[in-house]
């Protein structure tokens, strides 16, 4: 029972939680300076066709009003038309969801890919060379800016080696592997550098584990430990780990959509608040905050899974 | 055996490309475009950015076009037209044969529909530029368009984007209850039928692509004396980021890139493999100046003074600003109220040239203190704007001008224009019509836009262009236009600063794309050599 | 680098001779002391740029675009004939700003509401659960970008924006460890001594709990200067003429093959003090780790 009685505790808690995001990203997306008529309508148009515009979208009506009318249109699953882009909000998530999904996975694999093995090789070789140069090499990824190395990638790989298409997203899997390459490799160096850090201290804790240290010193070999306690604690903490920052990770695709030309999302965000789309803004928001949540949820039930210790918590 | 396969390949790559370059327009192959901003809904009256508006043009043609030297105006889909003498009446005969992309025909009803769109107010943001139509009729091939008076600018009208032919019957069949959804409903399938343009439009996904296929059943001829287009297609990608579009580029990936960076201009241009073209352009680069007795916070305005405002004209380097931000790449405006290739333009050549002396005079006599803080409100992320900035900033200092930057993005800065929370601001402008009328309306009208949101109002020039819109002859016309052109230089309500083309790279195998200088992108002559 | 307490904490007289002990500890830990050194170098160029650039950052000089790199001018010049060494020595004094004022703010509100909450629980505990949900839920750097666009760009601007969503970050580390200090007996003795909250939370409490926060904002650091730079580059961040490392790598990224200089070296300057705030971070958090 308890279990489920949890899981029931946190959706109810959500309840809140989400009021508060529309509450939020309402007021934030009104305070912006401008507004759709304005971004839309263009430079060109006189004050009188602004003020038809707005009469003809409500945005004349009061902030209470339109936010009941926001929330009630939610609930009732409709995000509403994108002015900008003239199509309906969902519709218009939903053709560029996949690629800031496909780049999100694509980049935590190559992250999980580079950092497993040598957060392995560091922890093994605590305090001697090979561990100072893992750690040092994955501190400067740690600080590098998105935009300047996917600028070099780009430069040197592609369009000077072309090695990988500079850009775009393609079709297929096969493609789509192939031309996300670079991005996914980009964001994947900053987070296999987290991932790498915080790998080698859960691998170090469990080493240091009286229980470990109780098994090894009967005589089991190292490969069965590590085998046997050492991954499953990895796992726990990268999941962990990769569970929480995926808020970070997914709205980081908007600096590295922008600069590899990829038509996902995050790139959709930048637009939609340059255009003043309110819609679009709110909509995009909510299905981030949705999709987050999903994660939260879905890396709280593993970990129990995985430890049982959390299973009663 | 592999080893004959490979010579054999070798031949045939070799023979390709001897005889390839010897034909100057080769048939078929689909050319690939980078733009730097997508298409959102390409219909003639729908469209409202330059995305959208430059497009019109390939999926849809007018009645009448501008000839591609400017010299004036030849039929397009109309055989012929004429003008009664009181310019009340235009008569146009269509082509014989003329077909829609389907293959159907194009006929009076479509035009008189196409019209009765495009000036309706309730649907077309652009129905202002038509206002002067009355009535239009058609029958056969024969059309008759009536106006209630008249206006020197209809005919070049009829060879704008927002006069263009859709098919009546396309919009009748396309789902939807309203003009604008099935306008959406008939951009979202694609496909043939919509309009009579050298292609139509087959594929298209939002804020990444967008492809043309060539429609066999064009009215217009290619040197071969076979239907345009050369073509088989266009595929545009969106690549926002200038860096990345020109990367593309140079990886072979597309064959054109627009919207080239003017400091890597001289770059691309020594490389073999592009052609680094600057298409003449009525685009006008100017700061609007806020001319209101007191700022937005009620304070006194320092530059309210028409002195003051004439100074800081004076104290900048025009022909520096053309090297530091086009790179040599553009000009020093010569018009203060539209580019010099608007019809009408008259140059001054300079128009304020640099003179921090006499900037200096004007500033004492208007009453500017030195060391007055003025604010340039630039747009953020543009390289151009920093750069316009850091020169006007170290220019301006010898008058006495400590000038502050306030970088925003584009929606506040149009939202500052129109409350007038500015002291000076960048802007730019590119005319969507070949005629003087819309710019100086913009610039200086003051009923149209507070004359470019500087709250400038001088009542010789409203009436100047009230009477210049009823002006039916060319030449009093002009010298209405001569005339407001001198108020508007002399009153200065602007920061005169420069012209620019537009900058397009090509791969070398492309020729005939054009730009026109009202931006649109012309690919009916544009063809692949292999 | 010990973590100074805002109040002396009545910890047991061990505390002077285990402070000496870090010490010698820290001195033994080669990370840390470069890490250290590179922040404290960088730190003085941030203070005294004049001092160090051989030119003035915004002197315009046509007769000299865009040069290579030369005796007088070690990194060329850039687009506007500005020494792009001195710029990005400039450069130093804005980018550590970032680092700190991001982020210090962020901390010292953090660090209070979370070590309220994390005490007193109930209702504002609550409260405070739903409003951080909310905000982790939401996109960090949209939020910053929207918060900067309604108050407009700038620096100021960007700080606030910054601190406006970073607190939760460290109030919901400070909660976690108020909540498993508070089991501590010497939490428990200060109760039964009759001391009050603030002096529990704030003196007996807090210098405890705060490690893994001083920690976290050694990282934060140098994220600050990564997201102040990501916005700089999209005209967001510091205003023309100011040089900011992200302003001069968005400024340089045109000539990567023909310029490369131009915008290597910010980047360099970027990742090498990203390196060294990561660095001391690490050190930090293996030093102060509790044995056992």
């Amino acid at each position: 029972m308890a279990p489920l009685r949890y899981l029931l505790n946190r959706l109810l808690l959500l309840v809140p939680t989400f009021l508060l995001v529309m509450v939020i990203i309402f007021l934030l997306v009104r305070l912006l300076p401008g507004d759709p008529a304005i971004a839309l309508l263009g430079d060109k148009a006189s004050d009188a066709e602004l003020a038809a515009f707005r009469e003809r979208l409500g945005l004349n009506a009061p902030l209470a009003t339109q936010f009941m009318l926001f929330v009630s249109s939610v609930l009732s699953g409709n995000l509403g038309t994108s002015l900008m882009l003239r199509a309906p909000v969902w519709d218009v998530i939903l053709s560029r969801l996949p690629a800031t999904i496909f780049l999100t996975v694509y980049s935590v694999s190559l992250a999980v890919l580079i950092a497993g093995p040598l957060a392995f090789a560091a922890a093994l070789n605590r305090g001697r060379w090979p561990d100072t140069v893992i750690r040092a090499v994955f501190q400067v990824g740690l600080s590098m800016p998105v935009f300047y190395i996917g600028l070099l990638l780009l430069t040197f790989l592609a369009a000077q080696l072309r090695l990988f298409p500079v850009g775009g997203y393609g079709k297929g899997l096969a493609e789509n592997l192939y031309h996300l390459f670079l991005p996914a490799m980009t964001v994947a160096l900053y987070t296999s550098a987290i991932l790498m850090r915080n790998l080698r201290a859960a691998i170090i804790e469990v080493l240091d584990a009286e229980y470990v240290q109780f098994a090894r010193a009967k005589g089991l070999p190292l490969r069965l430990v590590l085998g046997r306690h050492v991954l499953r604690n990895a796992l726990i903490s990268t999941i962990t780990l990769l569970g929480l920052s995926i808020g970070n990770l997914m709205s980081g695709t908007l600096v590295t959509e922008t600069v590899f030309g990829v038509p996902g999302v995050g790139r959709l965000m930048l637009d939609a608040i340059f255009g003043r789309d309110y819609a679009l803004i709110q909509g995009l928001t909510l299905t981030f905050a949705v999709l987050v949540t999903l994660v939260f949820l879905m890396t709280d039930l593993i970990q129990s899974r995985l430890d049982p210790r959390l299973r009663l918590s | 055996m592999k080893k004959t396969l490979f010579a054999a390949a070798v031949a045939a790559t070799l023979a390709l490309a001897l005889t390839g370059p010897l034909a100057a327009q080769e048939r078929g192959g689909t050319l690939k475009f980078a733009r730097y901003d997508g298409s959102k809904l390409v219909d003639p009256i729908y469209a409202e950015r330059n995305p959208d508006i430059w497009m019109v043009g390939s999926l849809y043609s007018t009645l009448l076009e501008r000839a591609r030297d400017g010299s004036g105006l030849t039929g397009a889909l109309a055989a012929s037209f004429s003008q009664s003498s009181d310019g009340k009446t235009i008569d146009i005969t269509l082509r014989d044969g003329i077909r829609f992309s389907d293959g159907s025909p194009v006929t009076a009803a479509d035009v008189v529909f196409s019209l009765d769109r495009a000036r309706n107010p309730d649907l077309s943001p652009w129905a202002g530029l038509l206002g002067a139509i009355s009535g239009v009729t058609g029958e056969g091939a024969k059309v008759t368009i009536t106006l209630s008076r008249p206006d020197p600018t209809i005919l070049s009208m009829l060879a704008t984007f927002n006069t263009a032919i859709v098919s009546r019957a396309a919009f009748e069949k396309a789902p939807g209850a309203t003009d604008q959804e099935k306008s959406a409903a008939l951009f979202a399938a694609g496909g043939p039928g919509a309009g009579s343009g050298p292609f139509y439009l087959s594929g298209f996904e939002q804020g990444a692509s967008m492809s043309f296929k060539a429609n066999p059943y064009y009215w217009k001829s290619g040197a071969d004396g076979k239907p345009l287009p050369y073509l088989e297609g266009v595929e545009f990608q969106i690549i926002p980021d200038d860096a990345t579009r020109i990367l593309k580029l140079q990886a072979g990936e597309v064959d054109i890139a627009e919207f080239i960076p003017f400091a890597r201009i001289a770059e691309l241009g020594t490389d073999p493999n592009l052609q680094m073209e600057l298409f003449p352009s009525t685009r006008i680069i100017y700061s609007p100046i806020n001319t209101r007795a007191t700022r937005a916070d009620g304070t006194p305005n320092p530059l309210a003074d028409k002195r003051v405002r004439q100074a800081l004209n004076y104290a900048t380097n025009k022909e520096a600003l053309v090297s530091l931000v086009l790179h040599g790449a553009g000009a020093p405006m010569t018009s203060p109220l539209m580019s010099s290739s608007t019809p009408m333009a008259v140059k001054t050549d300079p128009l304020y040239g640099y003179d921090p002396v006499k900037a200096m005079e004007l500033m004492q006599e208007g009453g500017f203190a030195a060391g007055t803080k003025i604010k340039l409100t630039t747009l953020a992320g543009s390289a151009d704007d920093a750069t316009v900035f850091a020169a006007l900033q170290q220019m301006w200092t010898a008058v006495g001008v400590e000038l502050v930057a306030e970088q925003v993005d584009s929606p506040t800065r149009g939202a500052k224009n129109r409350s007038g929370e500015f002291d000076i601001h960048t802007y730019g402008w590119v005319d969507d019509i070949a005629d003087p009328s819309q710019v100086v309306g913009w610039l200086g009208h003051t009923p149209t836009a507070k004359a470019v949101g500087t709250g400038w109002e001088n009542k010789e020039f409203n009436e100047l262009y009230d009477t210049a819109a009823a002006e039916m002859d060319p030449e009093r016309r002009a010298a209405h236009f001569r005339r407001m052109q001198e108020i508007y230089a002399e009153e200065a309500p602007l920061l005169f600063m420069y012209e620019t083309p537009f900058a397009v790279a090509l791969s070398a195998k492309v020729t005939g794309y054009v730009q026109t200088p009202l931006g649109a992108n012309v690919f009916e002559e544009a063809s692949l050599q292999r | 680098m010990t973590p100074a307490s805002p109040v002396s904490a009545p910890v047991p007289p061990t505390r002077s001779s285990r402070s000496r002990e870090l010490l010698r500890a820290a001195l033994t830990k080669p990370g840390l002391m470069v890490g250290v050194g590179i922040i404290a170098l960088s730190t003085l160029l941030a203070l005294f740029p004049g001092f160090f650039a051989p030119h003035d950052p915004n002197a315009i000089n046509v007769a000299a675009m865009r040069q290579p790199p030369s005796l007088p001018h070690p990194f060329g010049t850039d687009m506007l004939g500005r020494d792009a060494f001195s710029r990005v020595i400039w450069a130093y004094s804005v980018n550590m700003q970032m680092a700190v004022l991001a982020t210090v703010f962020a901390l010292v509100i953090g660090v209070v509401v979370g070590a309220l909450v994390g005490y007193y629980r109930g209702l504002a505990d609550i409260i405070f659960g739903r409003f951080v949900d909310a905000i982790i839920t939401l996109p960090f750097l949209v939020l910053v970008i929207a918060v900067v666009a309604v108050l407009g760009p700038g620096l100021v601007n960007m700080y606030i924006a910054i601190t406006l969503v970073g607190w939760v970050y460290y109030a919901r580390l400070m909660r976690a460890e108020i909540i498993s200090q508070k089991t501590s007996d010497y939490a428990a003795a200060g109760i039964v001594m009759g001391y009050s909250d603030l002096r529990i939370i704030f003196r007996h409490l807090l210098p405890n709990a705060i490690t893994p926060v001083i920690v976290y904002w050694m990282t934060d650091m140098a994220l600050a200067i990564l997201l102040g730079s990501s916005l700089g580059y999209l005209g967001l961040g510091a205003q023309p003429p100011q040089a900011e490392w992200g302003v001069l790598i968005a400024e340089g990224r045109n000539f990567v093959t023909t310029a490369w200089w131009l915008s290597l070296m910010p980047g360099i300057a970027i990742v090498l003090t990203g390196f060294g705030f990561s660095l001391i971070g690490d050190g930090l958090a293996d030093l102060l780790r509790p044995r056992g």
